[in-house]
């Protein structure tokens, strides 16, 4: 006979203790963190270790988004690191002007005649867009003085984007390879329009000065620092949350059919097109959130940030950290990232061979690149497919 | 019995092929069908036509009592209007367990939201439980559908064709790879399923297509050569000379 | 200083010339000697300045004795010494130490002396082009067709009126008929300029139309040069160019600037000015009766600024009424510095005719940049086509053989310094490194992710890191050279505007004969046979005996091999660095995706139109390169939209979907 009909219905966690153990851990490295950071007072981490881990979390945000799209969808999508810096240059706008506009009041302030409105207006123009020779606030920055405004923007501009890309490109059935070098091709083609002069985001100086966060001016960056750093936690818990529950149910049945065998997905009435538009904006939604958080922490955020190498990067994280598990791209995202900045950024030891000297900063990338070929080769389902082994071991 | 689909003058060529010539078929409901015919006769090529894969040149499709035509839908719309298809080689989510796999084909509302927002329901598990009886899967739910034997793999494929609650099954050489026992089963399922819906079976198998004991129409480079009982299309001459061999 | 310059260079050729046609019957003062002649201006001779040395010169050539120009040239080529015990002149020649002197006269040799005994006299730079302005009537009659070469420079550099004359006798006598041409030639533009009469003139300015030459396009634009005007009422007796609309034309505050600049209006008040004028008005914490701290509108500072008016404290001011009120009153117009309206006529009529011709030209050379650009897609592609074509594998790497490949030529350099030799090696070395590459990389990673594309592109990424990278640590982050031999090194060019690198051509040449080879590789060999077996088929090819692991193999070796020749035609012209790779690979996808897969003519075709496109995308826009690629890959993203399987799409099942 066949077994009970359904399983009680018991709350999303109770069925996924996956999820329940992540959550849990997160919170203890947020706790942790906490206690050990100098804006809590024991100054164990520095503040600068603390805006890296921040960073972190926010790439390993964005990673469970990209896992989402291609370890669960199979869309190698080569341009959710576009979306990533679209967040980034719309919550950097507001943090830019607002910024600016304090200092020129300030400096007008001693003036002899109180200063007008286009006065102001001018002075703030000269002060972000002198250094592309303009004095002109452009058009696209014509909210930038309001928070909410921006904040729309960063969910609505990568949104719209994905939105707008992924319709055409599904509609017309580009699948597989073709769509990977088509989104490439988004990516480069909006970093080579940021990196133009004139199309309004100051070219390739970027957006500087993001860590200085208009308002609270007085509070030192340690504690800033802090602050960043739960929100991306936060961040993180909530997408994964909100993402492991995408995936968990009949939709993720679905959108799993799609990556193995989308036609069939198809000849059962799903209308596939319709999903993998859902999930490609959902993702690109997640991802400029990530990109919002990560940026006021990095400080600055230029087009070179969104070249196509960005998001080739990210698909190698998710691909090392195991594709289709969601702690398997936390992972990827967490160990290659904090990986690369202790390679090149001196931390590793070189090594000596004798009659040659291993420099980390210049053999890390061949390290990257070899050992990225050997996980595709030796370990297809990556760190997490080891950690599974190791878990599912009666 | 009323005709659910007629397809009339249909012809479709593939660089200057013509794997269609002038075809025209009517499928009644409920009907069995069986459609026979030597290699490259444009059987498969039929269904591709009927579920929207290929868009024929000229010809028409159409389908219900509304007379509506099958040839500007998408693949899922088609789907959706109750024709499902079973294709040759057995392909299921061998990702996902059997369970999963029926729940997919299940008849719900298909649009994203309403998946993301879908509950588990009572009578939902009742149908995949009497489903799996049907195709003899019962105690196999929980299992990986990759770890299915080939000829459960069809069962399965059947089963999602059952759940979706279609109107026209079109079923392609589901015997193939089977042992004797299996086929039997398979026959039993499918002539169950034709007491209430048309099934349209493409099946290379003479033995199996005289258990099925239905209507039987022949395919000859793209066009019906013959139809009729199965003893009544195995005496024509010209079946003899281009199929059932010299 | 310098008009008066030109004043004394001009009086002087007027004087030579005068006095050269009329000296010219009684030619026979000739035979006395030179060394008094000179004489009559030691002192100018000897210590030459700019603003002195014309009408010397002139009177100097009015002599007319044959010897003079030849003295001049030495003189003015600081050979001519001078004695300062006798205040003779000589040429020297060095003789060891010594310098020998020589006679003007005689050439005998006259005495040897220590450099200090003699001075040196050594015109400067103004000087000897003022010498060598005057002689250029002279040398366009020198015996050396060079001289005569540099004469015709001279004139072309600096026109004058008084060259006419001697330009024109010139040309009957010219042996050379390449010098002829250009003389004719010349002697239009001059008379265009400066023709005595107004039919001439006419006759000449026709003549130019059509000729798109940098000199006579700056002859005509000189014709038609205009400046701008301003006045009540349109002036009857000025050639006017154009009447200009205010508000089309120019704006308001364009217009009102040149009133105020011809002193027709008072300068309008900035908002700058007006706040630095209410805040020298500051009245215990008032301006004009308004509080200070309500001067943050416009509107509100007006107001003060009428206060203070009233009381007569400042200056009324121009109110943006009175500035339009000024600019209505005025009439815009350019006229042209040419005062006949004939002439600037058929001058602007030339002009059209020229820029037809040079829209012509333009277009003819766009068509050559676009070929030369499309060939360069085409050999940094056809490998990729290949290999995604016949194995569905995309190499991401692909870029980086092309870099091997540069490097490679680079090496071969390093040891063989013949450029010609060293390049004739590097190409095959070139395809054997990368075709081994390939090969190892087919054998060691590709073959094991058949069933995996998506991954075999992440796969050949992280080979690309590495391999960047590998090459940043043997070969640094310098750009190195890899330099074309001579016989490539120059340009084809047809006139001005039309030209085209040797290089490039060469690279054209360099894709037609990969594309007949590949071709012929394909279609006409048993190799090829076999790898269009695989292509279609690979299942069906195996049965019939065919090793599809060898066949995949090869291809990715020759899809790498001409990677690594595209390589080394791309370092010719370009520099290498280990990222040249990744600048071509985004390109060569494209190509590849829009031209359509698994076909040596879909590659061409798509190159064609890339390369065709971003050119002519530039050609609108030819400041910003960076936005031709922008649309360029959003032409390619909608491309895909319409014909997903790229312009030579294969059909049917074939193309197995």
């Amino acid at each position: 006979m066949s077994k009970p009909d359904i399983a009680p219905r018991r709350s999303f966690l109770a069925e996924n203790p996956s999820v329940m153990w992540f959550l849990g851990l997160l919170g203890l490295f947020t706790l942790g963190v906490t206690v050990l950071a100098e804006g809590f007072g024991l100054a164990l981490l520095s503040t600068s270790m603390v805006k890296i881990l921040g960073m972190t979390l926010c790439l390993c945000l964005i990673a469970v988004a990209m896992d989402v799209v291609w370890g669960y969808c199979g869309i190698l999508s080569l341009g959710h690191f576009a979306f990533f810096g679209l967040g980034g240059y719309a919550i950097g706008m507001w943090l830019m002007y607002a910024r600016t506009q304090g200092i020129v009041v300030e400096s007008l302030a001693n003036a002899p005649i109180p200063p007008t409105q286009e006065e102001i207006n001018d002075a703030i123009a000269t002060q972000i867009f002198g250094v592309v020779g303009s004095n002109e606030l452009p058009l696209i920055w014509a909210f930038a003085d309001s928070l909410f405004m921006q904040l729309l923007f960063v969910v609505l501009v990568p949104g719209l984007l994905a939105l707008i890309f992924g319709w055409l490109a599904f509609r017309s059935r580009v699948t597989g390879v073709y769509l990977s070098i088509l989104t490439q091709a988004m990516t480069l083609a909006l970093s080579l329009y940021l990196f133009q002069n004139d199309s309004g985001l100051r070219g390739n100086n970027g957006l500087s000065g993001l860590q200085n966060i208009p308002g609270l001016l007085h509070l030192p960056q340690s504690t800033i620092a802090l602050w960043f750093f739960w929100a991306s936690a936060a961040a993180l818990g909530l997408g994964y949350l909100f993402f492991a529950w995408l995936v968990s149910g009949k939709f993720g049945s679905v959108i799993r059919g799609i990556r193995d065998n989308e036609a069939r997905v198809r000849f059962l009435g799903y209308h596939v097109e319709s999903y993998k538009l859902v999930i490609f904006t959902l993702t690109a939604v997640i991802s400029g959130l990530a990109g919002a958080l990560y940026y006021p922490q990095a400080g600055i955020i230029n087009p070179a940030e969104i070249a196509p190498i960005a998001s080739i990067y990210l698909a190698v994280w998710v691909a090392i950290g195991g594709r289709g598990r969601l702690y398997g791209a936390v992972i990827g995202a967490a160990v290659v990232s904090l990986a690369s900045s202790w390679f090149t950024g001196g931390g590793a030891p070189d090594i000596d061979l004798g009659f040659y000297t291993i420099n980390w900063t210049d053999w890390w990338l061949v390290l990257l690149g070899l050992g990225f070929v050997a996980v595709t080769l030796f370990f297809p389902r990556g760190i997490g497919g080891l950690f599974d082994m190791l878990v599912r071991k009666p | 019995m009323t005709t659910l689909l007629e397809v009339s003058g249909v012809s479709v060529t593939f660089d200057g092929f013509r794997a269609i010539n002038n075809l025209s078929i009517q499928i009644g409901e409920p009907e069995l069908r069986a459609m026979i015919g030597p290699n490259g006769a444009g059987k498969t090529t039929f269904m591709d036509i009927v579920t929207g894969k290929t868009k024929p040149d000229e010809g028409r499709v159409i389908w219900g009592e509304r007379n509506i035509s099958l040839l500007g839908m998408s693949e899922s719309a088609i789907a959706r209007a109750g024709i499902g298809r079973k294709f040759q080689k057995p392909t299921v989510f061998e990702e996902q367990t059997v369970r999963e796999n029926l729940a997919m084909a299940l008849k719900n509302k298909r649009g994203p939201l309403d998946v993301l927002l879908y509950r588990r329901s009572a009578e939902g598990a009742a149908r995949i439980a009497e489903l799996a009886e049907e195709i003899g899967l019962a105690d196999d739910l929980p299992r990986r559908a990759g770890d299915l034997s080939h000829g459960q793999k069809q069962w399965l494929e059947i089963g999602m064709l059952l759940a979706q609650d279609p109107r026209l099954l079109l079923v392609d050489e589901p015997a193939a790879g089977m042992t004797p026992a299996e086929r039997e089963h398979t026959t039993d399922i499918l002539k169950r399923a034709a007491e209430t819906r048309a099934v349209v079976v493409i099946e290379h198998d003479m033995e199996f297509v005289r258990r099925l004991g239905c209507k039987v129409t022949v395919l000859h480079e793209g066009a019906v050569l013959a139809e009729g009982s199965l003893d009544h299309v195995t005496q024509n001459r010209q079946v003899i000379d281009v199929y059932l061999g010299r | 200083m310098r008009l008066t310059a030109l004043l004394a260079r001009a009086a002087a050729l007027l004087i030579l010339l005068a006095c050269a046609f009329a000296m010219r019957p009684g030619a026979a003062v000739a035979q006395t000697a030179l060394q008094p002649l000179l004489q009559e201006h030691r002192a100018e001779l000897a210590k030459p300045s700019r603003t002195t040395i014309g009408p010397v010169i002139s009177a100097l050539l009015a002599s007319d004795h044959p010897g003079m120009t030849g003295f001049l040239r030495k003189w003015e080529a600081r050979e001519v010494y001078l004695r300062p015990e006798d205040g003779l002149f000589f040429y020297a020649e060095e003789a060891g130490d010594m310098l020998r002197l020589i006679d003007i006269d005689s050439g005998a040799a006259v005495a040897e002396v220590g450099s200090r005994e003699v001075d040196q006299i050594r015109p400067n730079a103004g000087v000897r082009r003022e010498v060598a302005a005057a002689l250029v009537p002279y040398e366009l009659n020198a015996p050396d067709p060079a001289r005569r070469a540099e004469a015709l420079d001279a004139i072309a550099r600096s026109a004058e009126a008084s060259q006419i004359a001697p330009l024109a006798a010139s040309i009957e006598g010219e042996t050379d008929p390449a010098l002829k041409t250009r003389k004719e030639r010349l002697l239009t533009l001059l008379v265009a300029q400066f023709g005595e009469t107004k039919s001439e003139r006419l006759d000449a300015i026709a003549g130019l139309g059509g000729d798109t030459s940098i000199e006579a396009r700056s002859v005509l634009n000189q014709l038609t040069a205009t400046r701008d005007g301003v006045a009540t009422a349109l002036p009857d007796d000025a050639n006017i160019a154009r009447v200009l609309e205010v508000g089309t034309d120019l704006t308001e505050a364009e217009a009102h600037d040149r009133l105020v600049a011809a002193g027709l209006a008072p300068p309008r008040q900035t908002a700058a000015d007006l706040r630095d004028v209410l805040a020298q008005h500051i009245v215990d914490g008032h301006v004009g009766g308004v509080p200070l701290h309500q001067l943050d509108t416009t509107a509100a500072r007006a107001r003060a600024y009428e206060a203070l008016e009233q009381a007569g404290t400042v200056p009324p001011r121009a109110a943006p009424d009175e500035v339009a009120q000024a600019v209505a009153a005025h009439v815009f117009y350019a006229e042209y510095l040419q005062p006949d309206p004939q002439i600037t006529q058929a001058a602007e009529d030339a002009l059209a005719a020229t820029t037809r011709a040079l829209g012509l030209y333009q277009t003819a050379d766009l068509v050559l940049d676009g070929l030369s650009l499309a060939s360069i897609f085409f050999l940094a592609a056809i490998g990729l086509a290949i290999t995604f074509g016949v194995m569905g594998v995309i190499n991401m790497a692909h870029g980086e053989f092309i870099m091997m490949g540069a490097y490679t030529g680079y090496v071969v350099q390093l040891f063989i310094p013949d450029y010609t030799v060293s390049l004739l090696i590097a190409l095959p070395m070139a395809f054997a490194v990368t075709f081994g590459a390939g090969v190892a990389m087919e054998r060691l990673v590709i073959r094991h992710l058949y069933k995996r594309p998506l991954e075999t592109l992440l796969a050949t990424f992280g080979i690309s890191i590495a391999l960047q990278q590998l090459a940043k640590n043997i070969f640094g982050t310098q750009a190195r050279p890899l330099t074309a031999p001579d016989w490539l090194g120059g340009a084809i060019t047809l006139n001005d505007i039309v030209g085209i690198s040797t290089i490039r051509v060469a690279i054209f040449v360099l894709a037609l004969i990969f594309l007949a080879l590949l071709l012929y590789i394909l279609r006409r060999t048993r190799l090829g046979l076999e790898v269009r077996a695989v292509t279609q088929n690979p299942g069906m090819a195996a049965s019939m005996g065919i090793d599809p692991d060898r066949i995949n193999m090869l291809t990715f070796g020759l899809g790498s091999g001409i990677a690594g020749i595209a390589g080394v035609a791309i370092g010719l012209y370009a520099q290498v660095t280990s990222e040249m790779g990744a600048n071509y690979i985004v390109q060569s996808f494209m190509t590849v995706v829009v031209g359509g897969v698994g076909n040596v003519w879909g590659t061409l075709a798509g190159a064609s139109l890339i390369g065709f496109l971003q050119k002519g995308i530039e050609w609108f826009n030819p400041s910003n390169t960076l936005a031709a690629q922008t649309w360029m890959v959003l032409f390619v993203i909608l491309f895909i939209q319409f014909r997903p399987k790229g312009i030579v799409a294969l059909k049917g099942r074939a193309a197995g979907d």
